[in-house]
């Protein structure tokens, strides 16, 4: 098993990335309330918060003290890990795919929709809505992919723009206007009408929790985005296209093929979030997507170096400081702290050079660069 | 080493010698690890390249280090920009480029962008930079590489007048005659050491290569070992294609290729070879004309397409357009086919198989170290070429394409390409040879194509090969009749 | 009617010098051939830090702190970016993503959810004898943002076409390598444009919370960073060209705010959500045209690494 020590270095700069930000935020926690205690305390809320109320299911026995936080934590920690694959499969072939907040709405109001207005027996029902929503997200994505290919937009920009462009004509226009819930003639209800009972996705403790099927889907989509990458020759040629697109060309992949069919790919991804989180949690699409799950994202995939098992290990983590976070209220330590940890740790693992100086790894493969004359 | 005013001299030696490295420290690029540099008999440091400008030292590029949106002026006076009341002057800037043009005998157009630019005015660019800052002792590195036979003799010309007004030139070069030509001291580098010096008027060509070499064993080549040509393979018929920035490149250009030959295109550098290998290779589309594969008429092929018809291409550029650096060399085997046997097997990936014909190839074309699963970026430029040749010549092609195949190279590099490609003739493929390097063409091929301004302006067979009759019609200087059949017998 | 287009140019010239601001910080760095998408995370600790400092110092000098607190962010970027070669949409991206929680902390721990206490805006100033002419009044009663951000860019121009350190930070955002064998350091000239961009980012970012609002609103500065940069390469990486991007997306807003304001029947027609996206979907046309052609220094984005040293 000569894998895992190799496997362990490499997650090392974003481990150390993690550690430090802990270690700043708890500082800070320290310092402007002038009491150790309490940001050890604050930690400590977070992670019962985050992995159940260890303490006092110890002491009573009641399983939904943990089971409450489970669902919780897997909650964000699927659509974290359905977000950040979103961006690293788009790293394959050498795209920043900054548009994931902007598919993932797409793909949560076609889920919406189909979950609320179309009758289907329960095994399909969320099937169907989640295959909606992964292809709203999956044209979405195509046109960025689109513009870049064709007309040398960069990705950058281009989904930038589209986010917002989703977000306004969804929540400024579809969401009050047209697909406004009216079915109970409560009109001030916010959002859409509430999905089908069919349609809700599967809660897997019964009532002890709001697990649902989300999670499980999430861990299969890492698991299946790891394979698709490493064992198949789709997968090959789509990394070949992100590592040497021009010598990819020149040795006969399709290159327009690739790409399009991995930003499509990943715009699905996407989209599987938004369906997630309207089947799972809220039953209809709210005023509002809330949070920046997209540049979660897209923070999710940085720190776990774009690598499928690394976004979801790092989505796990951070799912359970989110969970957590609402503990943290009752210290008086604010609940935004888990993204500030989450903004630091991806400014640390930004300075990756740093790390690898650090610890004296060899950076220096350079390849000779074609400018300085080598004799 | 040293160097006296008023002389010039020229370093040679192979590729990874240690020329420009060398000159990369006395240009105050690179830092030295010991030894000394005397100017005028005083040690001296340089830290940057500032301080070696300060002492008059000025270095021409192999690769020219221009801006190409900015003007000429702006280019000459960057970094010692001529100041009025905090703004810049560049009337002041622009006359003193042209001050310096007149004082050496030079002519450019001080407010065009360089980008609009010839190679051959952009060098002398290159040169008034130097000039500007007060150089007196000037490096020119591998300054012929890309010139043709006129603007080499106007830059001999330059050099002759620099060294009579006192001026040191040090020439960097592996083009041995004219080292030969121009210097009066020819000093020899091999792995990083200097193991000769010799004068000027008493070498040879001979001498000089097999000091640099070590032994003086020639590249092969065809010699007169006759071949009967084979099936047409490639046939081309007044091909347009559009270049960079919608410049037409090749402007009507009509060729054919035979199997079991090696045909090569003598040009200069811009006159559409490029252009011509990406549209063969179905990298760049056509406006018009048509291209014959095999009898077949191609429109819009992809290159994955060609490649199964039988059409293989290694382009230059070899780490941007042929390899993947950071990806394994099975890996860069397998591009392109990874979709078949033996390297997947119905969309999963055969590693087993992978591993088996990327090492047969590894063993079978002498690459070092024949480890499959190294990465290809840190192979020698030599040896990732022989990769590259190796993925093409696997797909037993009929037709070969190559683009520069041997730049950068060392010596022995060289030699095993030019036994592949040799070796494919052999074996009825056809090659097509594109290369800047004149020796390397004629030493190779059955017949030569050259070509100017993106049309052919002559073809000769293997026993009309005169040099000078290929410059000139590399330089439009002379026309043939228009290209005909050849002639029937190979 | 006239009174419309008054109106919808007078909202222009008061939205605008945030945007503007923003977008010549992020040519300038950029043109030095430094990506920065971290503008939208300057402007925001810009404009909470001058919201902030407004509270206990004149406005003027808290524009100030806003700089100061943009150029404080930019400079981590630099030195990530320059120092240490790290991607820098990676750390600009990380950049807005630290400033967008950290400040969101501060905020709510400090003073409200929703933002700051209100300060003193900047004063506005009359700019005499226009007041009777139609049109050219909406000129005056602007706060020194607005005239400031019609002089800046004229200056920024200046300096970066005619002066020797602007033809020294032009020739870096194209070719670095070049620029080094003529003696030129190539991170000594990057770190002052980046922190310079910082500068005027959080410069714009103050200019919303002091001129055009009177405190730090939670959302601050809501995707105007992101417009800076579709400004930005609107205007093809000049100073002049952003200028006038810039003032371009403020009218369309203004004019998409004067429209809901004074013919409320557009929005019947056109729903809210299509008005807002409009500006999106006009960059995305423009850059959809524009294509291949883009202007952009040829060395953006690379890390440069000064070989032999």
């Amino acid at each position: 098993m000569g894998m895992f020590p190799s496997l362990f270095r490499a997650a090392l700069p974003s481990l150390l990335s993690i550690a430090l930000a802990l270690l700043v935020c708890f500082i800070a926690i320290a310092v402007s309330r002038s009491d150790l205690s309490i940001a050890a305390n604050a930690y400590l809320q977070m992670l019962w918060g985050g992995l159940g109320d260890v303490p006092s299911f110890l002491g009573s026995g009641n399983w939904s003290l943990l089971t409450r936080a489970w669902g919780e934590s897997a909650a964000k920690a699927a659509l974290l890990t359905f977000t950040g694959l979103a961006v690293s499969v788009a790293f394959c072939v050498g795209l920043f795919n900054i548009g994931a907040q902007g598919q993932m709405t797409v793909g949560a109001i076609v889920a919406a929709v189909i979950g609320a207005k179309v009758a289907l027996p329960a095994g399909l029902h969320p099937a169907v809505a989640i295959a909606g929503a992964a292809g709203a997200g999956a044209l979405y994505a195509l046109l960025p992919a689109v513009l870049k290919v064709r007309r040398g937009v960069h990705e950058v920009i281009s989904t930038i723009m589209l986010n917002w462009v989703a977000v306004s004509l969804v929540e400024n226009w579809l969401v009050v206007g047209p697909l406004r819930a009216t079915a109970s003639g409560d009109l001030s209800r916010s959002g859409t009408d509430e999905i089908l009972p069919t349609a809700e996705l599967p809660r897997l403790l019964g009532s002890l929790s709001r697990l649902n099927a989300g999670f499980p889907l999430a861990v299969l989509s890492a698991v299946g985005v790891w394979f698709w990458l490493n064992r198949t020759s789709n997968g090959f040629e789509a990394r070949a296209v992100g590592l040497g697109m021009e010598a990819a060309r020149t040795a006969g992949i399709d290159v327009r093929a690739r790409v399009y069919q991995t930003m499509a790919f990943a715009g699905a991804l996407a989209g599987i979030a938004g369906a997630v989180w309207v089947l799972g949690t809220e039953y209809k699409f709210p005023a509002t997507l809330g949070a920046p799950y997209g540049f979660d994202g897209i923070a999710i995939s940085l720190i776990g170096q774009n690598h499928p098992l690394g976004v979801g290990a790092a989505a796990i983590f951070f799912g359970v400081l989110r969970a957590g976070g609402t503990r943290m209220q009752l210290l008086g330590v604010h609940k935004s702290f888990p993204e500030l940890i989450q903004g630091l740790a991806l400014l640390f693992v930004a300075g990756r050079l740093i790390w690898d100086s650090v610890l004296r790894r060899s950076a220096k493969r350079a390849v000779p660069m074609a400018e300085v004359p080598r004799a | 080493m040293d160097f006296e005013a008023g002389e010039i001299v020229a370093l040679v030696g192979e590729n990874g010698a240690g020329k420009s490295t060398l000159m990369n420290v006395l240009s105050g690029l690179y830092t030295p690890d010991s030894g000394e540099i005397l100017i005028e008999g005083q040690p001296t440091r340089f830290r940057s390249p500032r301080d070696a400008i300060a002492r008059e030292i000025g270095m021409v590029h192999q690769h020219f280090m221009l801006i190409p949106p900015l003007t000429v002026a702006e280019n000459v006076v960057l970094g010692l920009e001529p100041r009025k009341r905090g703004l810049l002057d560049l009337t002041a800037a622009r006359n003193a480029v042209q001050k310096t043009c007149q004082r050496f005998g030079f002519s450019l157009p001080v407010d065009a962008r360089i980008e609009d630019l010839t190679v051959g005015s952009q060098q002398k660019v290159e040169i008034i930079k130097v000039l500007y800052r007060g150089a007196r002792v000037l490096i020119l590195d591998e300054p012929t590489a890309v010139l043709t036979p006129q603007e080499c003799d106007d830059l001999f010309a330059v050099m002759r007048e620099l060294a009579a007004s006192g001026h040191t030139i040090i020439l960097i070069s592996h083009k041995l005659r004219e080292v030969l030509a121009v210097a009066a001291r020819i000093y020899v580098m091999r792995r990083g050491k200097l193991v000769a010096q010799v004068q000027g008027s008493a070498s040879n060509e001979r001498e000089l290569a097999a000091l640099m070499v070590g032994d003086a064993r020639p590249s092969p080549s065809i010699g007169s070992a006759k071949r009967d040509r084979g099936e047409l393979l490639l046939e081309i018929e007044d091909l347009h294609v559009l270049g960079a920035q919608e410049i037409p490149a090749l402007r009507g250009l009509s060729l054919r290729i035979f199997a079991s030959e090696v045909v090569g295109i003598a040009g200069v550098d811009g006159n559409g070879q490029r252009e011509l290998a990406e549209a063969i290779a179905g990298l760049r589309p056509w406006t018009s004309g048509s291209i014959r594969f095999r009898g077949e008429q191609l429109r819009n092929p992809s290159p994955g397409e060609l490649r199964h018809r039988g059409l293989a291409h290694v382009p230059e550029d070899r780490l941007s357009r042929a390899i993947i650096a950071p990806m394994t060399v099975e890996e860069n085997i397998a591009l392109g086919r990874d979709r078949e046997p033996p390297f997947a097997r119905k969309g999963l990936i055969d590693f087993a198989g992978r591993r088996e014909r990327a090492s047969r190839l590894l063993k079978e074309f002498d690459v070092r170290p024949p480890d499959a699963q190294a990465r290809i970026g840190l192979l020698s430029g030599g040896n990732q070429q022989k990769v590259v040749l190796a993925r093409e010549l696997d797909l037993a092609p009929r037709l070969l394409v190559v683009v520069q195949p041997t730049r950068g190279l060392d010596i022995s590099a060289v030699r095993a390409v030019h036994e592949r490609l040799l070796l494919a003739r052999e074996r009825g493929a056809g090659v097509l040879l594109i290369s800047l390097d004149l020796d390397e063409v004629l030493s190779l091929s059955d017949r030569i194509y050259a070509i100017f301004e993106g049309r052919i302006t002559g073809e000769l067979g293997r026993a009309e090969f005169d040099e000078k009759r290929i410059g000139r019609l590399m330089m439009g200087a002379e026309r043939e009749r228009p290209p005909r059949a050849p002639s029937a017998n190979a | 009617m006239l009174e419309v287009i008054e109106a919808i140019l007078f909202s222009t010239l008061d939205y605008a010098p945030a945007l503007i601001f923003a977008a010549l910080g992020a040519v300038l760095s950029e043109r030095s051939g430094i990506v920065n998408i971290g503008v939208e995370g300057m402007m925001r600790v810009g404009a909470f830090a001058a919201a902030v400092a407004a509270l206990v110092v004149p406005t003027g000098a808290a524009v100030g702190a806003g700089m100061l607190a943009g150029a404080a962010l930019a400079s981590i970027h630099a030195y990530l970016s320059i120092r240490w070669r790290s991607d820098q949409v990676v750390s600009g991206m990380a950049l807005n993503l630290v400033a967008l929680a950290g400040v969101t902390f501060l905020l709510e721990t400090r003073y409200s959810p929703t933002g700051t206490p209100p300060i003193a805006q900047l004063q506005r100033w009359t700019v005499g004898g226009i007041d009777g002419v139609p049109l050219l009044r909406a000129l005056s009663g602007h706060s020194a943002m607005t005239y400031l951000a019609l002089v800046v860019p004229a200056v920024f121009h200046l300096a970066l076409f005619r002066t020797a350190a602007g033809l020294r930070i032009r020739a870096v955002g194209e070719k670095p390598l070049a620029a080094t064998t003529l003696g030129i350091s190539v991170s000594r000239l990057r770190y002052p444009t980046v922190i310079g961009g910082g500068l005027l980012a959080g410069l714009g970012g103050a200019a919303l919370s002091t001129a055009t609002l009177d405190r730090f609103e939670q959302h601050m500065p809501a995707g105007l960073g992101f417009i800076a940069l579709a400004a930005m390469v609107f205007g093809r990486w000049t100073p002049l060209g952003a200028f006038g991007a810039a003032a371009f997306f403020a009218g369309g807003n203004a004019l998409r705010i004067g429209l809901a304001s004074s013919v409320p029947r557009v929005l019947e027609i056109v729903p809210q959500g299509f008005l807002l996206a409009l500006p999106y979907l006009l960059t995305l046309l423009v850059l959809a045209a524009q294509g291949t052609k883009s202007r952009a220094p040829a060395s953006l984005g690379i890390p440069f690494e000064a070989e032999g040293k």
